[in-house]
């Protein structure tokens, strides 16, 4: 099993994380978020993102607004919410400790 | 060939082939199966759906209608699966995807390549035509006003018939816009006229809204067409004021300046004759050019067709024989004032003119075998000339 694979599992958790943090720097759409991560090792597709936007709206931690697009139909426009501001520090400051961890544990 | 399905994207109308749209409909049917239970199942639908139509409408152009089978499976590969439970949903993707998730930034920049250039196509346009739409199409493929365009082949029907004969050829080459898309196509963008009727009209049913009152509105809507009528009336006051003013000018300008000379008792018949003479060399020219592909052994540039070629010449005889034509009309002036007068000399240079042409095509024909020859095979060649502009047209 490769690097690659065993993280797999992983990266799907963090996928989630990823999202809050991007739509916290800008207001986006689904194209911008899927351009931000495809140079990454986060990359992912519509099929993929759509249910898992709309699980994070469904708990409150982001919404959205509608947009006219100059071409074709409106766009949905995600934000975070006031939770999912906080959700995302949260986030943060625990990935913070976990990563110390990592580097702290089995140094002498 | 292959069956084309008209489906209905989130409200705009897209046409996939056959296979295209079974491929599509069995994605839908998965995903739809596989969000069964998810509360938001139909938002993350449409979601989709909408997702899946701007990607269609990126393909597509206004020559471009229709998605193909191979293209909706992209689409759908970019799409990737639907994640069945989306608390576990994640970079399914993982290393596969970066390829597909990039690939749509460019075909967001296509989109915009797209919208920046609208093809434009030349099309007969009728809507506001005085004829066949032919100018109109011209003004719309070149932005110029129609006016202008009318003017442009009036104008250039003075010399020797050319304009009426390219407005002909026009009307029965170029196809009619009839779709939207060819519409749009014929003039680009929205041409500032177009564009200018339709904010009129909008401005118009904007204030017609502002009246409730069904009363005040019909008083509106009166007032509304007397202001039209009204500067309509004076716009055609103003051109026919205009037009007068010109034709006194002309008029006065001739009765001071018309050179009333007897030398052009004798000039006429030899102006006549050497009309009749450039008018036969310009018809031989056309024939040799049709039959043989060179003008009196002189070859077009290859890259231009025959057909461009015989309206080139068509143009050059018109400029050529314009001063004589101008110098016949000028002589007729020689024979004085009584219109009667005028009228006989201009009907005897006619006919003496006609006469001179007809003798001269048939000795040409009776004593050339070559040209006797072209003569024969005209009607073939109209008609491989008509076959070659229309697959000229097609490629395009």
């Amino acid at each position: 099993m490769s690097v690659n694979e065993k993280f797999s599992a992983i990266r799907k958790g963090l996928l989630e994380f990823l999202l809050l943090q991007i739509i916290a720097a800008e207001k986006v759409y689904v194209a911008d978020i899927l351009k931000q991560l495809s140079a990454t090792e986060f990359a992912t597709q519509e099929g993929t993102l759509y249910p898992l936007l709309s699980k994070m709206r469904r708990e409150g931690l982001l919404d959205y607004e509608w947009k006219e697009s100059e071409a074709g139909p409106p766009r949905k426009y995600y934000e975070l919410t006031v939770k999912g501001r906080e959700q995302l520090r949260e986030t943060l400051e625990y990935w913070g400790k976990i990563n110390g961890t990592v580097k702290k544990l089995g140094q002498k | 060939m292959n069956k084309v399905i008209t489906i209905n994207l989130e409200g705009t109308a897209y046409q996939l082939e056959e296979g295209g749209y079974d491929a599509l409909r069995a994605y839908l049917e998965t995903a739809t199966a596989r969000l069964q239970g998810n509360p938001d199942r139909d938002e993350i639908l449409s979601d989709i759906e909408r997702a899946i139509a701007e990607k269609f409408r990126a393909l597509l152009g206004s020559y471009k209608t229709v998605v193909v089978t191979k293209e909706v499976a992209a689409v759908l590969a970019e799409m990737g699966t639907i994640e069945a439970d989306s608390a576990e949903a994640g970079g399914a993707g993982g290393a596969g995807a970066p390829s597909s998730a990039s690939g749509h930034g460019t075909a967001g920049e296509e989109q915009a390549a797209w919208r920046g250039g609208t093809p434009r196509r030349l099309y007969r346009i009728h809507e506001g035509a005085m004829i066949a739409g032919v100018c109109n199409g011209i003004a719309a493929y070149t932005n110029v006003d129609p006016t202008l365009v009318r003017i442009g082949f009036v104008l250039l029907t003075f010399f020797g018939g050319t304009g009426l004969l390219f407005y002909l050829v026009m009307a029965f080459v170029v196809p009619e816009a009839r779709s939207p898309e060819e519409k749009t196509a014929a003039s680009g963008a929205p041409s500032t006229a177009q564009e200018f009727i339709r904010r009129a009209k909008q401005g118009y049913y904007e204030a017609m809204k502002d009246f409730p009152d069904r009363k005040a509105r019909r008083e509106w809507k009166r007032r509304f067409r007397r202001e039209m009528r009204g500067w309509r009336a004076s716009f055609d006051r103003e051109m026919r004021a205009n037009a007068d003013q010109w034709r006194h000018n002309w008029h006065s300008y001739w009765a001071e300046h018309a050179p009333v000379h007897p030398g052009m008792v004798f000039a006429l018949p030899l102006l006549s004759v050497l009309h009749g003479v450039a008018t036969v060399l310009w018809i031989c020219a056309v024939i040799s050019l049709l039959a043989t592909g060179t003008v009196f052994g002189l070859a077009p540039a290859a890259n231009v067709p025959v057909w461009v070629a015989a309206l080139l010449l068509f143009m050059a005889y018109g400029i050529l024989t314009w001063p004589l034509k101008a110098a016949r009309r000028a002589c007729y002036r020689g024979f004085g004032r009584p219109m009667w007068a005028w009228s006989f000399v201009f009907l005897l240079d006619a006919v003496v003119w006609l006469a001179i042409v007809a003798a001269l095509l048939w000795l040409a024909v009776h004593y050339s075998p070559e040209l006797r020859e072209a003569v024969r095979s005209i009607p073939s060649l109209a008609h491989q000339a008509a076959d070659d502009i229309r697959t000229w047209w097609k490629g395009m």
